[in-house]
């Protein structure tokens, strides 16, 4: 877990670029950067010995949702003007300090806690094999239930985006 | 560990800022990712820390709700986008009228 160098780059990389993902103008720029924020994360997530989550993170993050964003933004081909307007700076102020607040506390809470030593891990952590384990034995209700979720989303986006029904 | 949290922290506040300081859908929908995706750090890293494999089947659980939120959210985005020729919030007052 204590592998510091890799936390600090990828840390840094991941709030720099979800920063400019709020703040950038041009939707493009957005999605691409949330591509560098997420690959971070999986470089966390493997740092975490998460090595399953890890590769399905960049399956389906980098790989489907994001390209579904690009498709989307190409399909829009929003000009500039059909952007449309942003509040004004004051606003923009007021709600980056309300957030560094939620921030603070939430940081302060984590600080206050504080955690006991890391147990030591099982040989197998991590792994396919674990996960699915875990996911086949206790947790196959949610499991049947995402998928039942995933297949209304489906029909749901295709019955939303059609012209015509 | 708390570093970990921390970060988590981070990127939830970003991505709240994301939500409620931009009027574009599609960056409102990608501040929602990030928020999502700063729980998952949490997850795994208290999975981490008690050895226990529940928090990363809760992260694929969560990468699976997230998966079909941005499907309905996109599928949304396109049928506004044909009526209303636009992506900013701040126009979308149809019920109002």
């Amino acid at each position: 877990m204590e592998t510091n160098i890799v936390f600090i780059v990828c840390a840094v990389v991941s709030v720099v670029s979800a920063i400019l993902v709020v703040t950038r103008r041009n939707p493009v720029y957005s999605a691409l950067f949330l591509m560098l924020c997420f690959v971070a994360f999986a470089v966390l997530f493997l740092n975490l010995n998460a090595y399953f989550i890890a590769a399905m993170h960049m399956m389906v993050y980098t790989g489907a949702i994001l390209v579904l964003f690009l498709f989307v933004i190409m399909l829009l081909n929003l000009k500039k003007e059909e952007l449309g307007k942003e509040y004004g700076f004051g606003n923009k102020l007021l709600l980056s300090f309300l957030c560094m607040l939620l921030f603070t506390i939430l940081a302060a809470l984590v600080y206050g806690v504080g955690f006991a030593p890391a147990k030591s891990l099982p040989s197998r952590f991590g792994s396919i094999e674990a996960v699915g384990n875990a996911m086949f034995s206790d947790f196959v209700l949610p499991f049947e239930l995402l998928s039942v979720l995933i297949i209304v989303a489906m029909i749901g986006g295709i019955i939303l985006a059609k012209r015509k029904l | 560990m708390t570093k970990y949290i921390i970060l988590s922290a981070a990127l939830f506040s970003i991505g709240t800022f994301g939500v409620l300081a931009r009027r574009n859908i599609l960056i409102i929908i990608m501040s929602i990712e990030l928020m999502l995706n700063g729980v998952n750090i949490a997850l795994i890293a208290f999975a981490r820390q008690y050895a226990d494999t529940t928090g990363q089947v809760f992260v694929l659980m969560v990468m699976g709700v997230a998966a079909a939120e941005v499907a309905v959210g996109l599928a949304l985005l396109i049928a506004m986008f044909r009526n209303k020729k636009t992506v900013d919030t701040g126009d979308l007052t149809m019920l109002k009228e």
